[in-house]
Order: structure tokens, then C-alpha cells, then sequence
């Protein structure tokens, strides 16, 4: 590490980063837009200048992503000559830019909105017409091009040369006639397209599912796991007005995923938003299924399960609490819990995704949670004659194995419909919980509560202890 | 006007100067002989720095400081190499074609030494896809000096091994910009790179690489023959040598005319060795000391001596010698519309300030000429200039357009308020000036 | 792949001149504009795509940033004229008014009958032998009216 002073207070560097991200990382938030962490720097914005004085020597405005460390460097990043250069940068910026803030899904996130009025003028001064361009260029399934919006910063362009190695998104001409585009009008492909949306520092490249969806800052957002495979990438949850889930983006994570996430997982939410989701319970009655509360379909759980030794398997959806929960009653009826393994699908990739559908399974196997295939787990149902089913998904990863006549008791988002089913209990989506699942590293993922469960759910770890007690097996007892 | 020494002209009287047969008639080839045999890389190294040759494209950078700024070999093994910038393409500037046309040879020979003093194993010829003929000459002269065992593996058996390439360009002015033109040669878009890393130590698919002008390197066969004495003796003491100016424009014989450096622009202008004077019995009005990057100046800086120090001293730059003279019928404002639609057609894009700035100078200049100024455009100019340059950007083509603008309006303001007080152009001489159909012409938009 | 072979073998020689291939992308692609029909399609620039192990959206970012590259058809004959500061100070502008006339066509347009594309370029070296234009890959300097109606004239 190497000393440096950045306004006036020192600093320890990291000589292999450029300056502007040891400005960051003391807390600064140096204005920028080609500039991205996880890109190599490009330095063609120009907005990042910071006053430098190196060795002594009279201070020189510098872009602080292309300038480096060097021991003793003075550096004033809100000083009036950088301030000024920067003012300038933002009017040259806006002077193509197309007014759109009030019908453009970025506004409220926008780098340009934000350092416009942190550097910018309050008035522009420009008499020309603005360029024309491709406003709704439809770049396939996942992102909306708008080139008018576009201010060249090119990460786009970098991400896919770098990250995803399959560039299909180009600079195209030269001069103030530039554009970004794909070959021939050809659709982005492969499971990485939502990062451009993230990326591009205005609204430019947005994604189709959002779009006109909602204004950000009516989204409560909440930092999560995605479920969608193994790798567990750290993601915000974002709800419009506690009700639904209307975007998940990736956060940064040094050890996992970085900056990014897949697609499969950041347009994996509309299933949270099911109005046919399962509340309080479900009892059988004959041939019927009657509403119940949780409670009544918890008691009529215990009474089903009293003196029997269900086969009991879990969903890898489990977090590490509520397996520690469940362990906990399996242990007083004397079994051996499970958990369903799905099949690997074939959505592994060289970046994150890792082919497992499975958000817990390196959790549930560390605490000795056995996998079973969907295949074997039917059979040993039918066979148990008695079953207990538990966790989000754990109904859709069985998918139409035929369970017998065998007894059920399923706690799940939804509704069991198998012809033996006794109760069904309603338990919150994993958006709607706190707890730990273990990604296949190793590395704890936490899950918080984006959006509360909605009435007559209740946290599983409590309706697993809620059913040891209907049992008449309480802790004191066992 | 004589008595000075001619020498980059001077073989190219000859009909066949251009082969390989009349090249060697002339003595070519002959000092590279005896650099192989006699002299180490480090001592043409040394003339060449002593001689005080400054680069000839635009920049004047002292040439031999330039190559000694490329790695020691022996703690950097990486490959080496040279690449010429045959790209050519201010306005204004016609002169590295003349030697490509008339003495490859000599750019050759030049080549090879200055590979020789470098340790490059290859060089680089970036021609401008535009020069055709001066493409087809070079290769030529190219082909017969391999064949003559010049070029290639062990040349004349000394050991020394350098292959030389050509290589076209696609119509980029920026692509002569020396990190432009290595993406270029990459077979990239032509975008500069920041600096640092320098060229000599991150170039050519990240070599250590030199970039040198045609002319630059045409004049080092000369300083290694004759010596850093030698060339000092001509010019003046800050830009030694020869070099060849081009004066086109209002003139009567506007042409490429070798002269040593620190003339008097005057001469140049009205002697019948050079111009001849302005055309059509006219008087001077203003004029580009260096090519459009430089700017214009009016009239009344014409006894300025054409060297790097003089041209500075009143304002200007001696950027590539190219002297364009406007008369008293041409609109200075009507000449700003055409340079700035230049740099708003030929800025790469990367950079925010050059990209929007570029366009932005142009559109204003477009107006104030066809009749639609504003009173605030005049200070919008030079507002808008200073937002581009000096040093703000990855490379100097902002500045190559900043700069001209704010010259014009701080030689020639007068006729920038005119236009936009008269709504159009004044200008009452015995020519007449383009207003009305210089309106309706850049109606058309820049279309690359 | 679409290219012919002989193109494909001169590009094979080209670029065994340069240590990293790609940099024989823009002399190929010159290659391919003389001989392909005068501009550089898509399907050209698939293939050039494969030829050099790029993406298609590389060769696209490439050609539309060269003036030299034309991603439309041209007409039989190509007319550039030259409007930079030299060559206006010197009638440019009366040049590219008798083009127009001549040719039939409108600036960066193509004759009604196909003959003749007209397109203005920037300063092509010509500065002292001002004004001038490029027809058909030649320069024609010190031009005159006169020269510019024969030269018109004389292409079929």
C-alpha cells in the first residue's frame, strides 16, 4: 500500500489501482461513467478529473482513472479547478443528451441526472438541434437500445469484449455521429444481457421487463440471495409499495459474483408475485380441501403424523436456520431428514452459473441433510406410507411422481393436490425471510426480508416448532 | 532565391529517382553500407540527437531524444518496432506524398537505420488509403530493395535482419495521430490511446514501438552521412534542416518547395522561387501558418521566420509547414465552416468534449456563415474552445480544433460580429464571397 | 465460407505479416471493396468475421468507422470531390456544382440511372494542385471545369 493525500486527509492506496479507485475506496465518490470497477479503464468520458500534484510539482487536472498511484501524491478531488473541468465535461455531455428524464425508466439512478446537479450548470447553453437516432432499437428479449440517450462510455461495449467474451454490442461511425449497436440488427444473445442495463450509466440500454414498470424510488430494496442455482450471487430485491417484486439486480460481491448475475436468476421473480399462492393452510376432508388457518392445519398435521415415522424431505430451498429447525423435529420422530436434489439442468456457464438448481445444497449437506434424486424420494414416500414435505419449491421438485396413497403433510408457497394429501401449510418465500443459505464454495449467502409474508404465513422455523409441540413432543419432553 | 543548400529535393530531378537503379546512381544505399559495416545503433542514435532533427508531422518533437526513449533491449526483450506515418492527412499538407512518389528509396534507406539504431526487427509503413500512387511507388521500391537483399534477413551480410511492411489506411484523419494509428494497424477503429503508457513502452500489440513521420526519417540518411555539423549549418538554431512547405491557396504557384527552416514566411509567399505572391493582383488577408490545426493569422504576420520558436512566439505553431493563404475576397468565417466541419467529421468519439465539441464549433460556425448567428455565438466559440483544450483530452485533435476557432476570434472578430450583426457575409471585394451558396452547400450533413 | 479463394489466399499472405492476424483486417477489407462489387455487405462482413475469428460486431465497428468503407452500393462510376479549406479557396464549390450537374446526382446519392456516385471527402493531399477529384480510385488535380466535363464524359 502507498501513502497518498486525498483532500487533505492521507490514505493508503493500492499502487496496482488506478486513482480514482482509491478515492472511492476512502469514501469518496469521484464523479464518473466510462469508469467501472469490474472493466479495464478507458478513460474517454473524461469526467473523472481530480487536481493532482505529484512529486512537488504545480497540480494538473487528471482523469483519476488513467492517472496512477505514486508515494506522496496530493490529490483534490472537489477542488474549483476540478469542479470547473467537470462542469464543462457535464455540458458537453447534455448538449446531445435527449430531454426524456420524465418518461426514461433510469431517472432516480441516473449518473447523469446525479452529476448534473452535483457538477453541472443549471442552464444549458446550447442553440443546435439534437441528434436523431434509434429511440426503441429492440435488441431481443431482455434489452431496449436507445442511442439517443447513449454518452459513448462504451461499458457495454467492454462488458461483453471482457466479461461475457462474445462482443455484440459495437461503437459504430465516428465523430458526433457514433452510436452503439449490434451487426445487422441481430438480438443480443446468451444469459448475461441484463448486466447492460446495469452498466450503462444512463438510460440508454434498459431492460423490457422493467420498462414503465415503476419509478426506483418507490422500490423498498433489500440485499438477498438469489435461489436460482448454487452459486448464490448476492442480489437486491426490489418491491413496489410492499407489494410486489418488480426487479432483482446484483450487488457486488468480491468472493461470488462480483458485479453480475445471470439472467435465468435476475428474471426469476414473477412467481413471487402469484396471486394463487398458498395462505394459512389447507385440511382434507374426504375428498375436499378446506381453508384453514396455519394453526388448525398445523394441529391436523400432528394429529396425522402422532405415532408414525414419516419419510421427511426437504427442498434445498431450506435455509441453514430452518434445516436446523426441522432437524430438530425429525430427530424427535426418530427419522432421518432428506432433501430432494434436483437434476443439474444444462444453464451452467464459464461465469456463474453453475448448472445446480439448488440454493442450499452444500448448506444441507454440511449439516448432514442426505440428497435423494426426485425419483428415489417418490418411491421412499409411497413406501413411508406417512410423509412430511417441507420448503419453498419442494412440491414442484417431486413434479408429478406419482406419491401413492401415502399420507402427506406439505409445508410449501403452494398448495398440495396429490390424492393423499392431509394438510398443506403456507410458508413465505425466500424473498420474505431472513437466514443463510451456503453457496457451492462455501461462502454464506444472507437472504433478509424484502417484502413481509403476507397474513396467515408463518416463518417456517415457527411452524416447525409449532408442529414438535402439536406433537406433544416439546423441547422439555424430548 | 538561392544560396541555400538543397538536399531532401535533390535527387528528385532525375526521371527515374524513384527506382532502385536511379537511386544508386545518385550514392543511395551507400551510407547504409557503411552505417552496417562502421557504425554501432548507438552512434546513429547519437547524430541523429546531435543533428537537432525535429519530427516533421505536425509535432516537432526532437527526433533522436524521441528514439531513445524506446527500452533497453538487453532488459527488455520484447519485440521492436517502427511504424511510419505515411497517414498525411491536415489540410494543407501534401509534402511526405512527393517523397513517396519521387524517392522511396530514400524513405527506405532512412528505415532501415533507423530500425538499425533502435534494434526494431520490423517497420511499419502506414499509408493513407487515399495515396494510391504513392502506396504503389513505395511498395515497389519495397519489392526491388528485398529483392537487392536491402530489406529482409542479413542485409548486405552484416548480421542485421529488418523486414519492412506496408500497410493501407481507410480515410481517418485521426488515424495519423501515433496511438491512433497503431489501433489502426491493430485493425481496430482508429482510437488513440491515453498516454501514458508511451508508445516506446506499450505500442505495437503492446511492443515497444516508435512512430516517425515520412519526412523525419527521410532526413537521416543525410544527417548520418553528412553529420550533425552538417545539418546544424542549416535552419536556425532551435529547428535545424530543410523542410518542405507547402503554400497553397490565394497564391499564383501554389506548391511543395524545399527551404531551410526559419525563412521568412514572406519569402516564401511572394518570391518567384516559391508562391509567386497572391493571385489575381489581390492582397493577403489571412493565413494558416501550419496546416488548419494552427489556426489562422491576418496578414500582418507575414515576416514571421517559418521555424518551431518563431511561428509559437506570435501565437501560431509551424505544425507541418503548410502555408494556406486566404485573400482580401475570402470570408475568414466561410473558411472557419469548412475547418470545423473538418474536426466534427473526423473526431473518433471517444472523448465527451471533442465528440460534443466538435459538432458543437461547426454548427455555430455553419450558422454565423450562412446568416444565422446569435449575439451570444461569438463568446459561445471561445467558451466552447476552452472546454476542449489545452490537455483535456486523450489526444490533441481537440485541440486541433479548439484552436483555429479561438484564433478566429481573436484575430477576426470583427467579421464574425459582422455576420451575425448583418445577418451574412459583407465582404465587398473584386471576388465574391459565398454567401447564399455557401449557406445552401453545408445544408448537407457530415456523412462519413 | 462466402469469400472466393483467391481472395482468401492473398489474405492468408497478408497476414503473415503482421504477428497478430486482425491486423489485416483493413487492407482485406480494402481488398474486398475492389473486388466484391464496390462495397462492403454483411454477408462480407460475416465472412470476414469468420476469416479472422471476430465477431461480426467487431468487423461492423471497424468498417462503418473508415470513410473509405461504403456500406452501400455505389454506382458504376465513384466522383469525390474534395472540400476542404485548400480546395475550396481554389473553387471546390464550383467543382461539386458542375459534378452535381454532371453526374446527375445529389451529394452522397446515386444517379437515377446508376452511373454515378457523388460524394464529397475531406482533404485528400492535393492541397497545392487544388482543386481536384477522385474518379474511380484516381486522383485528377489542378482540375478544371473543362477537365471535370471530359472526365465525366468520357465514363461509360
Amino acid at each position: 500500500m502507498t501513502k497518498i493525500t486525498i483532500n487533505g486527509k492521507e490514505h493508503d492506496a493500492d499502487p496496482k489501482l488506478p486513482l480514482i479507485a482509491a478515492c472511492h475506496d476512502a469514501g469518496i465518490d469521484v464523479p464518473h461513467y466510462c469508469y467501472h470497477p469490474g472493466l479495464s479503464p478507458e478513460g474517454s468520458c473524461r469526467m473523472c478529473q481530480v487536481e493532482v500534484s505529484e512529486g512537488g510539482r504545480p497540480a494538473r487536472v487528471m482523469v483519476s482513472c488513467r492517472t496512477g498511484i505514486s508515494e506522496g501524491m496530493v490529490v483534490e478531488t472537489h477542488s474549483e479547478a476540478a469542479h470547473e473541468t467537470r462542469r464543462e465535461c457535464m455540458e458537453f455531455l447534455l448538449k446531445n443528451h435527449p430531454l426524456d428524464c420524465p418518461i426514461c425508466d433510469k431517472a432516480g439512478e441516473c449518473d447523469l441526472q446525479d452529476y448534473a446537479f452535483q457538477e453541472g450548470q443549471s442552464e444549458g447553453h446550447t442553440h443546435e438541434p439534437r441528434r436523431k437516432l434509434e429511440k426503441r432499437k429492440d435488441l431481443g428479449d431482455v434489452i431496449v437500445l436507445d442511442q439517443e440517450r447513449c454518452i459513448l462510455c462504451t461499458r457495454c461495449v467492454r462488458f461483453q469484449q471482457e466479461v461475457t467474451k462474445k462482443p455484440e454490442l459495437t461503437n459504430a461511425g465516428l465523430a458526433s455521429r457514433s452510436y452503439i449497436t449490434t451487426f445487422n440488427d441481430r438480438p443480443l444473445t446468451g444469459n448475461y444481457q441484463g448486466n447492460l442495463a446495469d452498466v450503462c450509466p444512463v438510460g440508454a440500454l434498459t431492460l423490457k421487463e422493467f420498462r414503465f414498470q415503476a419509478r426506483v424510488w418507490n422500490l423498498e430494496k433489500a440485499a438477498s440471495t438469489c435461489a436460482e442455482c448454487s452459486r448464490g450471487c448476492t442480489v437486491s430485491v426490489e418491491v413496489l409499495r410492499r407489494d410486489a417484486v418488480k426487479r432483482m439486480r446484483p450487488m457486488y460481491n468480491a468472493d461470488v459474483n462480483k458485479w453480475w448475475m445471470c439472467d435465468t436468476g435476475r428474471f426469476s421473480f414473477e412467481h413471487l408475485n402469484d396471486p394463487e399462492r398458498l395462505t394459512g393452510g389447507l385440511i382434507a376432508s374426504g375428498t375436499d380441501l378446506l381453508g384453514a388457518t396455519a394453526g388448525e392445519a398445523i394441529a391436523h398435521a400432528g394429529a396425522t403424523l402422532r405415532g408414525t415415522q414419516p419419510a421427511i424431505f426437504a427442498s434445498p430451498f431450506l435455509t441453514q436456520e430452518e434445516a436446523g429447525a426441522l432437524l430438530e423435529l425429525a430427530t424427535t420422530l426418530g427419522a432421518k431428514p432428506k432433501f430432494i436434489s434436483p437434476e443439474a439442468n444444462d444453464l451452467k456457464d464459464d461465469l456463474l452459473h453453475t448448472g445446480d438448481p439448488c440454493p442450499n445444497r452444500r448448506g444441507l449437506s454440511d449439516l448432514g441433510f442426505e440428497a435423494v434424486s426426485a425419483k428415489d424420494a417418490a418411491t421412499a414416500v409411497v413406501s413411508a406410507g406417512v410423509a412430511l414435505l417441507v420448503g419453498e419449491r419442494v412440491l414442484s421438485m417431486l413434479g408429478d411422481a406419482d406419491l401413492g396413497v401415502t399420507k402427506l403433510i406439505t409445508m410449501d408457497t403452494h398448495p398440495c393436490l396429490a390424492s393423499g394429501v392431509e394438510a398443506s401449510i403456507a410458508v413465505p418465500f425466500h424473498v420474505e425471510k431472513a437466514g443463510t443459505w451456503i453457496n457451492v464454495d462455501g461462502f454464506a449467502g444472507r437472504l433478509t426480508v424484502a417484502r413481509n409474508a403476507p397474513q396467515g404465513v408463518p416463518p417456517l422455523e415457527r411452524t416447525l416448532s409449532d408442529l414438535q409441540a402439536a406433537l406433544g413432543l416439546s423441547e422439555a419432553q424430548a | 532565391m538561392s544560396g541555400f543548400e538543397k538536399y531532401l529535393m535533390s535527387r528528385m530531378g532525375a526521371e527515374n529517382s524513384h527506382t532502385l537503379e536511379g537511386y544508386k546512381a545518385q550514392g543511395g544505399y551507400a551510407t547504409l553500407e557503411r552505417v552496417l559495416k562502421d557504425m554501432t545503433p548507438a552512434e546513429v542514435t547519437a547524430v541523429v540527437k546531435d543533428s537537432g532533427l525535429r519530427g516533421r508531422g505536425g509535432a516537432g518533437f526532437p527526433t533522436g531524444l524521441k528514439w531513445t526513449f524506446m527500452p533497453d533491449a538487453q532488459k527488455d526483450p520484447r519485440h521492436r518496432y517502427l511504424a511510419i506515418n505515411a497517414d498525411e492527412s491536415e489540410p494543407g499538407t501534401c509534402k511526405d506524398r512527393v517523397f513517396m512518389d519521387e524517392d522511396p528509396h530514400g524513405l527506405l534507406e532512412g528505415i532501415l537505420m533507423a530500425c538499425y539504431a533502435m534494434g526494431c526487427e520490423g517497420a511499419y509503413i502506414y499509408v493513407r488509403g487515399e495515396y494510391r500512387h504513392q502506396y504503389d511507388r513505395t511498395a515497389a521500391a519495397l519489392s526491388d530493395a528485398r529483392a537487392a537483399g536491402l530489406v529482409g534477413k542479413n542485409i548486405l551480410g552484416s548480421g542485421f535482419d529488418c523486414e519492412i511492411h506496408m500497410h493501407k489506411g481507410a480515410g481517418a484523419y485521426i488515424c495519423g495521430e501515433e496511438t491512433g494509428l497503431m489501433e489502426s494497424l491493430e485493425g481496430k477503429r482508429g482510437h488513440p490511446r491515453p498516454k501514458p503508457p508511451f508508445p516506446a513502452g506499450f505500442g505495437l500489440w503492446g511492443q515497444p514501438t516508435t512512430v516517425n513521420n515520412v519526412e523525419t526519417i527521410f532526413n537521416v540518411p543525410f544527417i548520418v552521412e553528412k553529420g550533425a555539423e552538417w545539418y546544424r549549418s542549416m535552419g536556425s538554431e532551435a529547428s535545424p534542416g530543410n523542410i518542405l512547405v507547402g503554400i497553397s491557396g490565394s497564391v499564383n504557384k501554389p506548391g511543395v518547395y524545399e527551404a531551410p527552416l526559419g525563412m521568412s514566411a514572406r519569402t516564401l509567399l511572394e518570391s518567384e522561387d516559391f508562391a509567386g505572391g497572391i493571385w489575381k493582383g489581390r492582397q493577403l488577408k489571412a493565413w494558416f501558418t501550419g496546416g488548419s490545426s494552427c489556426g489562422m493569422v491576418p496578414a500582418s504576420f507575414i515576416d514571421v521566420n517559418m521555424d518551431h520558436d518563431s511561428v509559437k512566439a506570435i501565437g501560431s505553431m509551424l505544425g507541418t509547414a503548410s502555408m494556406i493563404m486566404l485573400d482580401d475576397t475570402q470570408c475568414v468565417v466561410r473558411a472557419m465552416e469548412v475547418v470545423a466541419r473538418f474536426y466534427d467529421h473526423e473526431s473518433c468519439g471517444q472523448c465527451s468534449q471533442c465528440r460534443e465539441g466538435t459538432q458543437w464549433l461547426h454548427q455555430i460556425f455553419r450558422r454565423i456563415e450562412a446568416g444565422r448567428g446569435k449575439p451570444d455565438d461569438i463568446d459561445m466559440l471561445t467558451s466552447i474552445a476552452s472546454g476542449m483544450a489545452p490537455g483535456k483530452t486523450i489526444c490533441a485533435l481537440a485541440d486541433a480544433a479548439a484552436i483555429p476557432a479561438n484564433q478566429v476570434v481573436k484575430h477576426f472578430r470583427d467579421e464574425l460580429e459582422e455576420h451575425v450583426r448583418a445577418g451574412g457575409c459583407s465582404i465587398n471585394g473584386t471576388g465574391a464571397c459565398a454567401h447564399g451558396t455557401a449557406a445552401k452547400e453545408t445544408e448537407v450533413e457530415v456523412q462519413s | 465460407m462466402a469469400l472466393p479463394k483467391k481472395l482468401t489466399a492473398e489474405f492468408d499472405e497478408l497476414c503473415t505479416h503482421y504477428p497478430e492476424r486482425r491486423a489485416g483486417l483493413i487492407p482485406a477489407l480494402h481488398r474486398c471493396q475492389e473486388e466484391l462489387g464496390g462495397w462492403i455487405t454483411p454477408e462480407i462482413m460475416d465472412d470476414m468475421a469468420g476469416y479472422f475469428d471476430i465477431e461480426p460486431a467487431e468487423v461492423y465497428g471497424v468498417v462503418s468507422f473508415y470513410p473509405m468503407f461504403r456500406l452501400t452500393p455505389p454506382g458504376k462510376h465513384v466522383v469525390k470531390v474534395c472540400h476542404n479549406i485548400s480546395c475550396d479557396l481554389r473553387g471546390a464549390r464550383e467543382v461539386l456544382k458542375r459534378a452535381k450537374e454532371l453526374t446527375g446526382a445529389e451529394v452522397h446519392g446515386t444517379s437515377a440511372d446508376g452511373k454515378f456516385t457523388l460524394e464529397v471527402v475531406e482533404c485528400q493531399g492535393c492541397c497545392t494542385t487544388a482543386p481536384m477529384i477522385d474518379l474511380d480510385n484516381e486522383y485528377h488535380e489542378n482540375l478544371t471545369l473543362e477537365d471535370l466535363e471530359r472526365l465525366i464524359g468520357e465514363c461509360q
